[in-house]
């Protein structure tokens, strides 16, 4: 791999081209030589080509941020480390579950705005895998008879159905139904952004409104396309299925490189019960102070890794770091630091001293005592010199 | 008349959709400025938004301030009169809860008499239905008794002014001044936590090196900056006062010139403080010598300074000695009348103020006339259209009201805007009487401890569903906006007051549209009374950020320091205190060896009717506590966070420990905004004061157990 | 724009109305940012108000596998974005103050954007205008100095502690986020 590494410009020009080679095999292979290749779907095909390299790029890029590598790098080892199979199991089947194909969280955050995103989600989905499956030729489906189509992919026949039965069907109006489903997930949320005043605040245009649009365009042009081919006897058809085309082209070539690039990430979510929490909310590490369990020693140890890649400096002066305190325990440090309190000085261990008799009283300004010359008259009221505090316990 | 009011160069954040409506908070004395966020199209309120231009408070607010908007769209709010039968709620009509009341109020006085019926008022609401509360019971019911929660607020702070200065303004000076004092010496108040908008001004005092002293039995937030922290026991400020007073006179920082000019009983004063040594006053206050000479030198030797106090010194059996030696201490340093320096009162309900000006206590008429002054009935009976023989003689006081409900010499109540059976002292009494009523009415909001134990409750309006005028902290007359339209079928007091009288056939008493008519019959009724409201209108609130009282006419601006020249008395001088220190009522035995004492948190407000419904509030505190040195927590051996037992004659209740050294060692404190099992007021003290009739909430002996588990 | 958040531990009074207000802001979703803590209740009411520092190059950035932390033109360091958020938490324990929160019903972290709504329109933030005692304030750059100097002088005249050596370790915590061009 080295070797062959150093034949490439870069680690991740190397990943591209292997992807390319990949994916073209593949088309070669399952068209049975590139004898059933569809040329209709040319500019798709090169649209997904480069929106393969794309990702491509972008994934290399962010696997290689000392964060992700870090997590990521840890998620790989447990993941073949044979003791944890039954914990990494168990997270797997959860995250695949919970987190993307149902993607409660997205629910817990709202009933509306889960329904948004499962129909975008799941539409996208269908008809993301549809159109590759097309495109490369991955699957077909041949006429068999008159009456039967029989499905073939990756050039292995596979189930004949009749030509008008409801699986068919089904498989006819695939990408109508995704579209269907993007369409209404993409205005929910548009309306959502137009309308809400707390998404708008951080929200930007060409992060997030542009992917809606995109996604609009391209599901409002295939949709026409059907429209058009089913009801109005093909009007217009081959024009909207240019601007279909060039919808879809600029979304695959937008995708990694914009909003809709979280998804080939969302799968790191496995590293949270894989390698921090096994139980969720359950802590083990505790706080060097306070003694409460406040997180996981392998977190602790990743995320000081990672800071100390970035020269992050966040040690203390008796060697911990400031990520080995939980952190309420951090805050007080802060505080204490800022006003001097810390006792005995620079041991975070220590009892707190909450009166350094500097800042208390007078905040910014303290009228020394002697503008009254008080100290003298209670000397002399008193007849006595005695010590007493400023301030009162 | 534009909603939103805001200065040139000051922005605030309107969003798209929204619009502002510039109005105070309904909360404590402060009456902080603020804006409330109302959606355009559904017209609800959705937030709030400060209010930086308003001069006293500028921007600022405490959690409840910024929380206070969630009370008007609250789930719990009740939106139709409800009507018990077979002790249950009955939603039902105005009509039939009208004719209800009617029928009984009716009987009842014509069985047992005029006087059978009483109103018990409160004051945070605004002037105008608080002085309506006033001719409601007088003019409506016809009865004597009528008297409001003020009574455990206000009324020794009352009595020790009018006793010393002639006149009873919470504040001699506008609190704009106070960056510019010298000296804070502050009794009884735990201002950090109940007027957290107010610290802005001691602090920035301080940046300017003004010197903060603070008498208090725990260390608050002030006490905790203060210069000298004097941890006195509870009920004994007038000790501590004298003692002051003592060294003040002894290191001859007596404004002379000003004492015998202005003030009178010097010679008697000086007699009763010569005992006060610092070693006397030690001994009985609990406060080390060095403390009190320091503190006596800081106040002396201070150019100028503000005497301060609340309910700490206030609510204990020797309240009015309390605030009147207080403000001697003021007089004797020639403060009062001057820039930056004063006497004043921590207001603690949101009207306290003009609520106790205009005749919802028992003995007093609006504009702060006396109900034994025959002039002044024969003035308001003019105001209000009666025959003065009508005009009923004077009741008792609040808690003085539940003897005579028990005695069933009351058989009818009136609850308006107030919480007895939580704020009363000694609630496990207040319940009996409030059981022997015959018929119990009871407005409010929300379904209150009182407002469960009523025959019908009729359903009033949120302060932001209202237009009307309060009188804040400082004696500077505000206005009120009406924010939305009522929920529901609920009511605005002033409403509700007037279809009662109406059905009691005193209708044409009662012919008002909007408050804006009730607050002109108010100027008309304090005209020449010492809380002279005359020269007040709505429009010269907005113009000029609020009007002083005494405004006697309608081209004069207000008021905002008063007795410059000379005092409310009848000779124009101040009467200087000449009280002796008398114990409180009940004193610590051998039984009850440890002193209770109580008092507010900063996220709850009096009864907690209102704050314990507020989501935030409730999860920063959400049940009461006691508070203990760790010392008394070793001696008994409980821990942090440990229930324990409290028990006085009175009553008792089991609550959590919070161990602080922020405390006395012998002094145990519970804040008091919970009802029933979880009401500190099961335990405190109905002693009253001789004067004032206030109880003495701030002082009894308790006894504490651990729980055996 | 040139504003500063200046907090002054010591002024804190507690009544944690800077949280009620934090509530208030666009898009935060009813939950406080913030925090207001006691140094240690048993010794004193002595609390403190914490707020992030908005950082110029921030840790809790660093750290997060997702790269869901952003920062905007004006340097405010926003919370992690919803849709890149993995819910690792190492933001968490990255961030060297202890400010992130995690919301773990809604798998997401949340901190403090300084009421990005508002200090983009050059209003103070929620806090700030709220606090009573003015222990957390959003001031202008130049008075700012001028309050930490004369902290500094006033310290010195004290003839306590600090040394000229050290003044500076005594004056109160300031951040601010649009401070480039002046700082």
């Amino acid at each position: 791999m080295l070797n062959l590494e150093k034949s490439f410009y870069s680690k991740t020009s190397m990943y591209s081209f292997i992807t390319i080679v990949v994916l073209f095999f593949l088309m070669w292979m399952s068209t049975a030589q590139f004898l059933h290749i569809d040329m209709a779907l040319l500019g798709y095909m090169i649209g997904t080509a480069v929106f393969a390299i794309g990702l491509c790029i972008r994934m290399s890029f962010w696997i290689y941020r000392t964060a992700t590598n870090r997590v990521a790098a840890r998620s790989v080892k447990n993941l073949f480390t044979k003791e944890r199979i039954k914990r990494n199991a168990k997270s797997l089947t959860i995250t695949l579950i919970d987190n993307i194909v149902l993607q409660k969280f997205i629910f817990k955050r709202g009933l509306y705005r889960g329904i948004q995103h499962i129909m975008i989600s799941w539409g996208c989905i269908i008809s993301f895998a549809f159109t590759f499956g097309l495109t490369f030729g991955w699957f077909r489906f041949d006429l068999v008879d008159p009456d039967t189509y029989q499905m073939v992919a990756f050039n292995i026949p596979l189930i004949k159905m009749a030509a008008h039965g409801w699986i068919a069907e089904i498989f006819y109006n695939m990408l109508n139904i995704g579209a269907v489903m993007v369409l209404i997930g993409a205005s929910m949320a548009l309306f959502r952004r137009i309308k809400d005043y707390d998404v708008k605040v951080t929200q930007r245009f060409e992060f997030d409104l542009l992917p809606l649009y995109i996604l609009l365009a391209v599901t409002v042009t295939g949709l026409a396309l059907t429209v058009s081919y089913d009801f109005l006897d093909g009007w217009m058809h081959p024009h909207i299925s240019l601007v279909h085309q060039i919808t879809v082209v600029i979304m695959l070539m937008y995708f990694p490189f914009g909003k809709l690039f979280h998804v080939p990430i969302r799968p790191l979510a496995t590293a949270v019960p894989m390698s921090y929490q096994e139980t969720l909310k359950v802590d083990t590490k505790s706080c060097k102070s306070c003694h409460q369990p406040y997180s996981n020693d392998d977190q602790i140890a990743d995320v000081q890794a990672i800071l100390k890649a970035q020269s992050f400096d966040l040690q203390l002066a008796d060697g911990s770091y400031l990520s080995d305190y939980c952190p309420s325990c951090r805050r007080r440090m802060r505080a204490l630091k800022q006003m001097n309190m810390e006792a005995p000085k620079g041991n975070p261990y220590g009892p707190v001293n909450t009166n350094n008799g500097i800042h208390l009283s007078g905040f910014s300004k303290k009228r020394s005592e002697d503008f009254y010359g008080i100290e003298q008259d209670i000397k002399k009221d008193l007849g006595e010199e005695k010590e007493h505090e400023p301030v009162s316990r | 008349m534009s909603q939103f009011l805001v200065k040139e160069g000051v922005k605030n954040q309107i969003r798209k959709g929204e619009k502002l409506v510039t109005t105070h908070c309904c909360y404590c004395g402060m009456q902080c400025g603020m804006h409330i966020r109302v959606n355009e199209k559904t017209n609800k309120v959705v937030g709030v938004e400060p209010r930086y231009d308003w001069v006293l408070t500028r921007g600022k607010m405490c959690p409840k301030g910024v929380t206070a908007y969630q009370t008007v769209d609250h789930p719990d709010r009740i939106k139709r009169p409800l009507i018990k039968k077979n002790g249950k709620f009955v939603e039902s009509s105005w009509e039939e809860a009208l004719d209800l009341i009617e029928r009984k109020f009716k009987g009842l006085q014509s069985n047992y008499g005029k006087d059978a019926l009483s109103v018990y008022g409160g004051v945070s609401m605004t002037n105008e239905k608080c002085y309506l509360v006033g001719k409601y019971a007088r003019v409506g019911l016809g009865t004597r008794y009528l008297d409001y929660n003020g009574r455990y607020c206000m009324s020794s702070a009352a009595g020790g002014f009018n006793k010393t200065l002639g006149m009873d303004r919470g504040s001699t000076l506008p609190w704009t001044e106070l960056e510019h004092t010298d000296c804070f010496f502050m009794a009884g108040s735990n201002t950090a936590e109940c007027h957290p908008t107010s610290i802005q001004w001691f602090w920035r005092a301080k940046d300017k090196g003004a010197k903060i002293i603070v008498a208090d039995p725990r260390e608050t937030a002030t006490a905790r900056v203060a210069d000298v922290h004097l941890d006195l026991l509870p009920g004994t400020d007038s000790a501590l006062a004298n003692g002051i007073m003592h060294l003040l006179i002894k290191h001859e920082y007596v404004d002379n010139e000003y004492v015998q000019e202005r003030c009178n009983n010097f010679a008697e004063l000086k007699e009763m403080t010569a005992k006060f040594t610092p070693e006397y006053t030690s001994k009985i206050t609990g406060i080390a010598v060095e403390k009190i000479v320091k503190a006596a030198h800081i106040f002396g030797k201070s150019p100028r300074s503000v005497v301060m106090f609340a309910r700490g010194a206030e609510q204990q059996t020797a309240g009015v000695d309390n605030v009147s030696l207080y403000t001697s201490m003021a007089l004797l340093r020639g403060q009062i009348g001057k820039f930056a320096s004063g006497v004043a009162t921590f207001t603690g309900q949101g009207n306290g103020q003009g609520g106790r000006e205009h005749g919802q206590k028992s003995d007093l008429l609006p504009g702060y006339r006396k109900l034994t002054d025959p002039k002044a009935v024969e003035y308001i009976s003019g105001v209000w259209g009666i025959n003065p023989e009508d005009m009923p003689k004077p009741g008792v006081s609040a808690y003085e009201m539940f003897d005579l409900m028990l005695n069933k010499t009351i058989r009818g109540l009136h609850v308006i805007c107030s919480n007895p059976v939580v704020s009363s002292p000694n609630i496990n009494h207040v319940y009996k009487a409030m059981e022997a009523l015959d018929f119990l009415v009871v407005s409010d909001f929300f379904l209150s401890e009182t407002a469960e134990l009523a025959d019908v409750v009729l359903p009033a309006t949120t302060w932001a569903e209202d237009e009307g005028t309060t009188t804040n902290i400082e004696g500077r007359v505000i206005h009120i906006r009406k924010v939305v339209e009522p929920l529901g079928e609920s009511k605005p007091d002033w409403q509700i007051m007037s279809m009662i009288a109406e059905r009691m056939g005193k209708g044409k008493h009662f012919q008002y549209n909007e408050p804006r008519e009730i607050f002109d019959e108010l100027r008309l009724a304090s005209k020449g009374g010492k809380a002279d409201y005359f020269g007040v209108t709505y429009e010269k609130i907005d113009e000029q950020d609020g009007v002083f009282w005494p405004a006697p006419a309608e081209d004069h601006p207000g008021s905002p320091s008063v007795f410059k020249e000379k005092f409310a008395t009848e000779d124009g001088r101040a009467n200087l205190a000449v009280c002796d220190w008398k114990g409180p009522a009940e004193v610590k035995s051998k039984d009850y060896p440890l002193w209770l004492t109580t008092g507010r948190v900063v996220f709850h407000y009096l009864s907690g009717n209102q704050t314990r419904r507020v989501g935030f509030l409730m999860e920063q505190c959400p049940e009461p506590f006691v508070e203990m040195h760790p010392e008394l927590a070793s001696q008994y051996q409980v821990e942090n966070g440990e229930k324990v037992k409290l028990t006085t004659p009175r009553g008792d209740m089991i609550v959590p420990v919070k161990i602080t050294k922020a405390i006395r060692k012998d002094v145990l404190f519970v804040p008091y905004h919970w009802g029933k099992q979880q009401a500190v007021n099961q335990l405190t003290s109905p002693a009253l004061d001789p004067t004032s009739r206030m109880p003495e909430f701030k002082v009894c002996a308790v006894k504490l157990e651990k729980l055996t588990k | 724009m040139n504003k500063i958040m200046y907090l002054e531990f010591e002024r804190c009074i507690g009544c944690r109305a800077c949280q009620a207000a934090c509530r208030e802001c666009g898009d935060h979703d009813a939950k406080e940012r913030n925090y207001v803590e006691y140094v240690d209740f048993t010794e004193s009411r002595q609390t403190f108000p914490m707020l992030c520092m908005q950082c110029k190059d921030p840790a809790c950035a660093r750290v997060c596998p997702a790269n869901a932390i952003q920062i905007t033109d004006e340097g405010v360091v926003l919370s992690a974005m919803e849709e890149k958020c993995i819910g690792c938490r190492n933001c968490t324990f990255g961030c060297p103050f202890g400010i992130p929160k995690f919301d773990f019903e809604k798998n997401k972290m949340y901190k403090c954007d300084m009421c990005y709504d508002r200090t983009r329109d050059d209003i103070a933030p929620m806090c700030a205008s709220v606090c009573p005692s003015d222990a957390i304030r959003f001031i202008d750059f130049d008075e700012m100095q001028q309050l930490r100097r004369k902290r500094t002088q006033m310290n010195l005249v004290e003839g306590k502690k600090p040394q000229e050596g050290n003044k500076w370790d005594y004056v109160p915590e300031f951040f601010g986020v649009y401070t480039d061009s002046q700082s």
